[in-house]
């Protein structure tokens, strides 16, 4: 909200400097987002034109005298053409100095001239929201009087952030309230007397029924004697430095007020409201209605109306209509000053995409004391512009005394850690409006009628620390007590980075909502997407409609950037859609590494990730998992692993499957692997074994054995036959060709053996050999290779 | 004899020149075998003492072991003669130790995480433990239960991103606040990072994914300077002692007081109107705070006549765009390595 410090100066004196003033605000809860500084004016009095002649070498010249309230009055000679004995009007005098321009005695076409009269726009306003040519003055100013001070026209204008719970303070007014609570300074208020005591015209009398209960309070006040035209000057300068274009005196009226006090007001025409009865109703389906805005809206019943016996006139709380648009013509109004339910408004307001600074304050609920105000401060302006007012009619609920609220000074200690005399504490409620009852250590607090926000004592204790300041709150570090709760989930997060970063893997962040061009992506690789992906009701955009169901698609999208061999993981959290919605935090490592010329039953890479997935959860989890081979989506269907334990899938890892790799653009052989975080089992101490102090002894097996034979079924095989002189058994190399003929392979082994309390001899290891190689050929089929 | 003697003066001398023609240890090795060897020729001098009278014989003898001993020593002192050389040839070497490094195969942390990890050990080191949560939650956490009404223009699918009626995108951690209290008796000290949406256009500033981080301590006697006091630290770890630390009166359904959190910039140290870190105002916006509204700590059925506690929210993007000093947050998900290795 823009609001000219010129204006809060009104009601309470406020130092010079805007920037001490935004300052205050911003600590009051209203950052200032912008201090827009005023040009330097200086020497434009008030002057009155008090005789014309005609230029004696200039046609387009007119020399003036004008009084500006000294001895003589001076000659000034202008091209402006709307200019007429009689005329106030602002007058730079010799010296002045203005934006572009600094006045000087000159001779125009040969006649002196003793100063220049200014047009809104050297005075820095906006010349297309004023009168071309020179700016007419209200013919009360007086004469000579500084026209820089009477209309503030150097102090800067504020932008203020206002919170949705201060609606009241969406006003000049409510942030002068503010700020004098805060200096301490005193609020010079406007009277919120209704000037309206006569009773109205026979059967003109405005009536209205409330067919909504979301208008709550209806102010309605016949004026007669209207007469449009244009609003005085200081209101026109005011509004214009609230960044208002003023339109007409009635129109300024209304936004005059709303800017004043946050309450929004609609005139409408008397002639137009059909037997002066005006309805609020919910908008039939299909009805239309013209907005002031000349566009005509059709309505469905979310919208509310106001109206008149016959049609809707305008749309409530947010925008007139035009039919019953004041115009030139009008004499006799019907004002509208009411209060309706935030929400409607902002759904309708939603749903006809249509904004006005009305409905901003109306969605956040006024107080509907307001309305009564603002119909007050409406009819002595509107009186002041010559108007009659009749006496204002109230609809809707009554305004109840608001409800005490019960404060105890230890409350204000309990919570900020301050202690406050309890007079202290009135003294800061009473200054924000509120009547307080002061009882020993309680309180009872009525809160301000024209607020909404203040229901329980934690309230009022926000509004004295705002009034004493948050800066007197004394930082104190809390002892914090001993609690039960578990950072478990946490510490695995950061133990698996830490570790993966020491394997040399970088972590990444992807976008967790993804396009359809992703999935595309997954289904041109011909195969399908490993669950059912979540899919967002209300994405911003296409390329954001889907939660990630893999973290998979997102690291090959780093590998295709960097096109170059790079190790990457991220942990986060992948979603799929089965009966419900679930969700699962995941760590996925990998890395793109050039292709090694190597057989096709031996992947060195795929031995690498290998082992870095059992290096990280042994660094996590202490233990070693066996992997068994399995088939998952986007993985290499030969070349794929999983990490069983209890019966859950720790893990799975394996070569990406070409086809995906290809389709997400990523040159180079890509191994993955997936860590379902859920699954990990709890860190598991590991025991030390000693080494014996006898020497062990090892035998190497060259095997002959089918294809499916695996390394740890041997492995198995032979520690098992071997018994307790087994130390180690690991497969350390494998070969397939025609020497060892057609689906068998050679599967090289060594065995370690040993004892713990004797040096092992030769016939005890070939007795153990033995027992092992007889092992392999009943259960595993296996032949030692000659 | 004198024929025995003459043959060892040949020898000594031949021993001589190729002991002085040899240049490294492997030459020495082979001077060592062809002269003193099993087979070497002072072997075959000393199978001469066989042919000599009896009576020369210990005498013969002595003289080829004095002169096997000459030849040992000068052996010797060639081979540290030539040691010696290699290592002054190899101490006359010298590098250009400006020359760029060989960078190792490092992994890193996502400066997110790092900075995370840094607050949250901050937390923890005074008692506070860390709990994680999901980022779909139903509106009964994500709002009810945070005092968030229905009629709430954030519940209305503008901010938020939903699944189904009632579940959406967690737009705050926040409901870890609600989840932790219903399952854990008072006292509480959690911190909460994580994962959060909104639907915000991406530019320089906001990302529609961040994360955050939440703190809620809830225990008797807890009031807003001990979240001043929390908070103030928590700062002063992270961009340096000096920091100062700013509360503004906000609006929060779920707390109340509540408090928007500023520090001071780290960039300029206060009002540089061309600091593009904060703007000129000399101020970074960290987050909101405040002390936990009654109808949150009612509505997981603390008692509020004994238990107070404050909760605060910050943007752990902004926080380590402050620290590292970072012109666009799409940085953090825009996967450059680049990036991630100058920070790592
Ligand atoms: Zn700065």
């Amino acid at each position: 909200m823009r609001v000219p410090i010129s204006w809060l100066r009104e009601y309470v004196d406020l130092p010079a400097d805007a920037q001490q003033i935004a300052d205050r605000l911003a600590m009051l809860g209203f950052p200032v987002e912008e201090i827009a500084e005023r040009p330097v004016i200086t020497g434009v009095v008030v002057g009155k034109i008090v005789a014309i002649e005609k230029h004696p070498n200039a046609d387009r010249l007119q020399v003036c005298k004008v009084d500006i309230g000294g001895d003589a009055p001076l000659q000034i000679a202008t091209a402006a053409t709307n200019v007429a004995v009689d005329q106030v009007i602002p007058v730079a005098t010799i010296g002045a100095q203005l934006p572009h321009l600094k006045i000087e005695p000159r001779k125009m076409r040969g006649v002196e001239s003793q100063g220049m009269m200014c047009s809104a726009e050297e005075l820095a306003l906006p010349a297309e929201w004023f009168e071309d040519g020179i700016m007419q003055l209200d013919a009360s100013s007086p004469l000579g009087r500084d026209v820089v001070d009477l209309f503030g026209l150097t102090d800067a204008v504020l932008d203020v952030e206002v919170t949705s719970n201060r609606v009241d303070a969406m006003s000049v007014l409510g942030l002068a309230r503010e700020l004098s609570a805060s200096y301490g300074a005193p609020l010079r208020l406007p009277s919120f007397e209704n000037p309206g005591t006569d009773e109205d015209p026979d059967g003109l009398a405005p009536r209205v029924t409330l067919d909504s209960s979301d208008c709550t309070r209806f102010i309605a006040q016949r004026f007669d004697g209207v007469r449009v035209g244009v609003a005085p000057a200081w209101m026109r300068v005011r509004l214009a430095l609230a960044g208002q274009r003023p339109i007409s005196n009635l129109v300024d009226v209304s936004n005059y007020v709303m800017l004043e006090t946050a309450q929004p007001l609609h005139f409408y025409d008397a002639e137009q409201v059909r037997d002066g009865h005006l309805f609020v109703r919910n908008a039939r389906a299909g009805e239309t209605l013209v907005t002031l805005d000349d566009v005509e809206r059709t309505l469905s019943p979310q919208a509310l109306v106001v109206a008149d016996s016959e049609r809707a006139l305008g749309l409530a709380g947010l925008m007139g209509g035009a039919t019953s648009e004041v115009r030139e013509s009008t004499t006799a109004i019907v004002l509208e000053s009411a209060n309706f339910e935030g929400v409607r408004v902002r759904r309708m307001s939603m749903q006809l995409a249509l904004r006005s600074e009305a409905s901003s304050r109306h969605e956040k609920t006024l107080a509907p004391a307001l309305a009564d105000m603002g119909a007050a401060r409406a009819a002595q302006l509107l009186v002041a512009l010559g108007a009659r007012a009749y006496r204002p009619h109230a609809f809707g609920a009554d305004l109840g005394a608001s409800a005490a609220i019960e404060l105890r000074a230890r409350d204000v200690e309990r919570l900020l850690g301050l202690r406050l005399e309890p007079q202290r504490i009135a003294r800061h409620l009473e200054l924000l409006g509120c009547g307080v009852a002061l009882d020993g250590d309680r309180l009872s607090v009525t809160p301000p009628a024209w607020r909404r926000d203040l229901t329980i004592a934690a309230d009022l204790v926000e509004e004295v620390a705002r009034v004493e300041g948050y800066d007197a709150i004394e930082p104190v570090e809390p002892a914090v007590p001993a609690h039960d709760v578990s950072s478990a989930e946490y510490q695995l997060e950061t133990k698996l980075a830490a570790t993966l970063s020491g394997l040399g893997y970088r972590e990444v962040l992807t976008y967790s909502l993804q396009g359809q061009q992703v999935l595309e992506r997954v289904k041109r690789a011909g195969i399908a997407a490993s669950r059912e992906p979540v899919e967002v009701r209300n994405p911003l955009s296409e390329d954001q409609r889907f939660l990630r169901w893999a973290l998979g698609p997102g690291l090959l999208e780093y590998f295709a950037r960097v096109d170059a061999p790079a190790r990457v993981f991220e942990i986060g959290h992948v979603f799929a859609q089965e009966q419900s919605v679930t969700e699962i935090p995941v760590l996925a490592f990998g890395f793109s590494a050039e292709a090694i010329d190597e057989p096709a039953w031996h992947d060195t890479h795929f031995l690498r990730l290998k082992g870095d997935c059992e290096a990280l959860l042994r660094a996590v989890c202490g233990i070693t998992v066996e992997a068994t081979r399995d088939v998952k989506a986007g993985l290499h269907p030969g070349k794929t692993a999983v990490l069983m334990h209890d019966g859950r899938e720790i893990a799975n890892f394996g070569k990406m499957d070409p086809r995906v790799t290809r389709s997400f653009g990523v040159r180079l052989p890509v191994y993955l692997c997936n860590i379902f975080l859920e699954h990990v089992p709890e860190y598991r101490v590991p025991r030390y074994h000693p080494p014996s102090k006898f020497p062990s002894t090892y035998r190497d097996l060259a095997l002959v054995t089918d294809f499916d034979v695996t390394a740890e079924q041997v492995s198995t095989i032979a520690r098992r036959a071997i018994g307790e002189l087994c130390l180690d058994v690991r497969a350390f190399d494998e070969y397939r060709g025609p020497q060892v003929g057609e689906g068998r392979k050679s599967l090289a082994i060594r065995a370690t053996i040993g004892k713990y309390d004797a040096t092992i001899t030769d016939e005890e290891a070939d007795a153990a050999i033995a027992r092992a190689v007889e092992a392999l050929r009943a259960d595993a089929g296996a032949t030692i290779r000659t | 004899m004198s024929e025995l003697a003459t043959k060892l003066d040949h020898v000594q001398t031949r021993f001589e020149e190729a002991v002085a023609a040899a240049t490294d240890e492997r030459a020495l090795d082979a001077v060592r075998v062809a002269f003193l060897g099993r087979s070497g020729e002072v072997t075959t001098v000393r199978r001469g003492i066989g042919a000599l009278p009896p009576a020369e014989r210990p005498d013969a003898g002595k003289v080829i072991n004095a002169a096997v001993e000459r030849m040992e020593s000068a052996l010797a002192d060639a081979t540290a003669r030539i040691e010696n050389r290699a290592f002054e040839a190899e101490l006359a070497q010298s590098v250009d130790v400006t020359f760029p490094a060989i960078a190792p195969t490092t992994g890193s942390i996502h400066p997110v995480r790092r900075v995370l990890q840094d607050a949250v050990a901050y937390f923890e080191r005074h008692g506070f433990a860390t709990v994680l949560g999901m980022e779909i939650e139903p509106d009964y956490y994500t709002f009810d239960a945070l005092n968030i009404p229905a009629t709430h223009p954030a519940r209305e699918g503008f901010d938020s991103f939903f699944i189904s009626d009632t579940l959406l995108l967690r737009p705050h951690t926040s409901p870890m606040q609600i989840r932790t209290m219903q399952s854990h008796e008072p006292p509480i000290a959690v911190v909460a990072p994580g994962k959060c949406y909104r639907r915000d256009a991406v530019d320089a500033r906001h990302l529609f994914q961040f994360h955050q981080i939440e703190g809620l301590l809830v225990a008797e006697g807890i009031h807003f300077g001990h979240l001043k006091g929390m908070l103030t630290g928590l700062c002063r770890e992270l961009f340096g002692a000096d920091q100062r630390v700013r509360f503004r009166p906000s609006f929060f359904p779920f707390t109340e007081p509540s408090a928007e959190v500023d520090t001071t910039c780290p960039k300029c140290k206060g009002r540089t109107s061309a600091c593009n870190m904060c703007g000129g105002s000399g101020w970074i916006e960290l987050g909101g705070a405040g002390m936990v509204h009654p109808n949150v700590l009612r509505e997981v059925g603390y008692d509020t006549e004994i238990y107070t506690g404050w909760a605060f929210g910050f943007g752990i993007e902004r926080l380590a765009l402050t620290r590292y000093d970072i012109d666009d947050i799409r940085r953090f998900v825009e996967c450059d390595p680049d990036f991630l290795t100058q920070l790592a």
